[in-house]
């Protein structure tokens, strides 16, 4: 299966391509072009140029109801004067199934999302989570070549919505069918998916496994967007292939990752450190680059505790570290030294910016 | 809601109580009494219990063809209000066109000109030397004047215009009001755009069809003035009829019998609107 076009409805060209299977996540800012994008694909709207492709057959100017497509809309669209049985069965009756037929599938399907017995009761008369189920048996119950999935989790709780994230997955595995899901949220978009395509301002910032967009941010944007990051500006100062060495303002020098081997000797550059990566350590380490600091500010979560240090020569960062004895000493103004483990070059121009 | 605020919002629904009090329940409870009086060409009216005025109301033709004729133009106006005014406030609804609010003002503007004003209006277009006749003249398609005006159909045009706005305005916000998805997602199920029509667009929008109806139904039914202009004496409506009585036949019991019949109507509608909106929520 294949998907691919762009779009200008104030947003693209955006080329996404979904496989068989694969659970991709558009992922961006409100008002990114996320959802504009699946209703491109759902052909809810029709793009000003560009292709909807649907295993090689151009569907771009095919009317939603000849589709074949199940979508869950955001705040879930259950038809309010119908009962979960009529809301479930509609697709069904729309495609002409027997009647026998519709009422086996209907059942079928809310057994299968953890529904059973609410047939007969209204939208209204059920909760946030149990209308969210609904919904994604309606979309799934006409078997649809992909599942369409516009922020279906924005209106829950947090704990519901941590446990639902793990059953769409769960039931998008078992049946095996490519979803296009949607979401503002990091932390859904890489608990769920296969791969994660970055929007921005309508544009495709970068797409690739939640792995590659964690470790290698391709722009600043899409450093800071995903994950909490330090960013130091710095001026490469040696170049060879997949490591380089940066200089920053500050004096400091860091032996940087920079895989797609590009970047060359006076680039500008951000020195990348991701918070777990940088180390606070009482005693100087000895072979590695550390950093005389101050603990300025401690920010406990329970799980993790999140250290903002200010080292000798003023840089501000911040490192997060396990909530365990060693770390639950430090206070503010606790005496430390900053260790880079892992740090990445990131090119400064033409990032966009946040 | 607190004790301080029910008794707070109590305080400030005094003044609205007490004007229902003196200007509805006064004059009903006034005319429920006066029907059943004897009428006398002296005394204006004998205050002795008789059915009389039911009996003349409801045995005579002529009494029973104006109630009739009633209810019909109530009804027509009402289907014909519901017709030219669901598709107007479905697009009104629906457009994302800049002039949206333009439309709406269009649609409210004929409210702020009067009635009688309006309906003059559709006497210069309607009557034997009118526009409508003029032109139908003018392309050689009759000979002789049709006589539109003074028939049922004139009373039926110019109440179907008039009263269009109550019509549009409750079917505009029942239409506004739901949730665009809704549509979407019966489009994405597989049903086409006739078939969302009638699964979810019309059956959502049943509470706006109902108020819009009661309103229309109830005004037309009491309306006085334009079927008095567009009718005048060959279309009588109870409107009419209850003015005549009271102000130059002077025979109040069966003005206030011809009332309480009208009123009966106009609360059978409301009971029904309300009866179904009830089920409908």
């Amino acid at each position: 299966m294949l998907k691919r076009y762009g779009a200008t409805l104030g947003v693209g060209p955006v080329d996404v391509e979904v496989r068989e299977g694969e659970f991709l996540t558009l992922l961006g800012p409100s008002g990114c072009g996320k959802t504009t994008t699946l209703h491109v694909v759902a052909g809810l709207l029709f793009p000003d140029e560009g292709q909807v492709l649907l295993g090689g057959r151009d569907i771009t100017r095919l009317d939603p109801q000849h589709r074949d497509m199940g979508v869950v809309f955001q705040n879930y669209a259950l038809f309010p004067h119908k009962t979960v049985f009529e809301n479930v069965a509609f697709g069904l009756r729309m495609r002409k199934i027997p009647r026998d037929d519709i009422a086996r599938r209907v059942a079928q399907m809310l057994e299968l999302v953890g529904l059973p017995g609410v047939e007969s009761r209204l939208p209204g008369q059920l909760s946030g989570g149990q209308r969210q189920r609904v919904a994604v048996a309606r979309a799934l119950v006409i078997e649809p070549s992909i599942l369409l999935l516009d922020e279906p989790l924005s209106n829950l709780d947090a704990v519901l919505r941590k446990r639902m994230r793990l059953d769409l997955r769960d039931l998008q595995q078992r049946l095996g069918i490519a979803a296009i899901f949607v979401t503002h949220d990091q932390d859904e978009a890489f608990e769920m998916s296969d791969r994660v395509v970055l929007l921005n301002r309508g544009r495709i910032e970068q797409s690739g496994t939640p792995e590659e967009l964690y470790d290698d941010p391709a722009t600043r944007f899409a450093a800071e967007f995903i994950g909490e990051t330090n960013l130091i500006e710095g001026i490469v100062a040696a170049a060879g292939g997949a490591m380089v060495t940066v200089d920053t303002p500050d004096g400091g020098r860091y032996d940087a990752f920079a895989p797609d081997g590009r970047l060359r000797s006076g680039d500008a550059v951000y020195v990348m450190i991701r918070p777990e990566r940088l180390d606070l350590a009482a005693e100087r380490p000895a072979g590695i680059v550390a950093l005389p600091a101050a603990v300025t500010k401690r920010i406990f979560a329970g799980d993790i505790i999140t250290f903002e240090v200010r080292t000798d020569r003023g840089l501000l960062l911040r490192s997060s570290k396990p909530s365990i004895a060693e770390y639950r000493a430090l206070t503010p103004g606790s005496r430390v030294w900053a260790v880079v483990r892992d740090c990445r070059a990131l090119p400064r121009d033409g990032s966009g910016g946040a | 809601m607190t004790e301080a605020a029910g008794r707070f919002g109590r305080l400030l629904l005094a003044p609205i109580g007490l004007l229902y009090l003196i200007a509805l329940l006064a004059p009903i409870s006034f005319f429920l009494v006066m029907s059943v009086f004897r009428y006398s060409a002296l005394d204006l009216w004998v205050p002795t219990v008789t059915g009389e005025n039911f009996r003349r109301l409801l045995g005579e033709p002529y009494h029973r063809a104006i109630i009739v004729r009633t209810l019909k133009i109530a009804l027509f106006t009402t289907v014909g209000c519901l017709a030219l005014g669901y598709p107007l406030a479905w697009y009104l609804a629906r457009t994302r066109s800049a002039w949206r609010g333009v439309l709406l003002f269009l649609v409210i503007a004929p409210l702020m000109t009067g009635v009688i004003v309006r309906t003059y209006g559709w006497i210069v277009l309607l009557g034997s030397e009118g526009t409508v006749n003029s032109l139908l003249r003018g392309l050689g398609l009759i000979d002789r004047p049709l006589k539109i005006l003074h028939t049922e159909l004139a009373v039926l045009i110019a109440l179907v215009h008039i009263l269009l706005p109550y019509m549009v305005f409750p079917l505009f916000s029942a239409l506004a009001g739901q949730d665009p998805d809704l549509e979407r997602a019966a489009h994405t199920l597989g049903a086409s755009r006739a078939r969302t029509f009638l699964e979810v667009t019309l059956p959502l929008s049943q509470p706006g069809i109902f108020m819009g109806s009661a309103l229309v139904f109830t005004l037309t039914a009491g309306a006085v003035v334009t079927p008095a202009l567009m009718g005048g004496k060959d279309v009588r409506m109870l409107g009419q009829t209850i003015y005549e009585l009271t102000m130059s036949t002077l025979n109040w019991p069966l003005a206030s019998a011809v009332a309480f019949v009208l009123v009966l109507c106009q609360l059978g509608i409301l009971l029904l609107y309300f009866g179904s909106g009830r089920r409908a929520a």
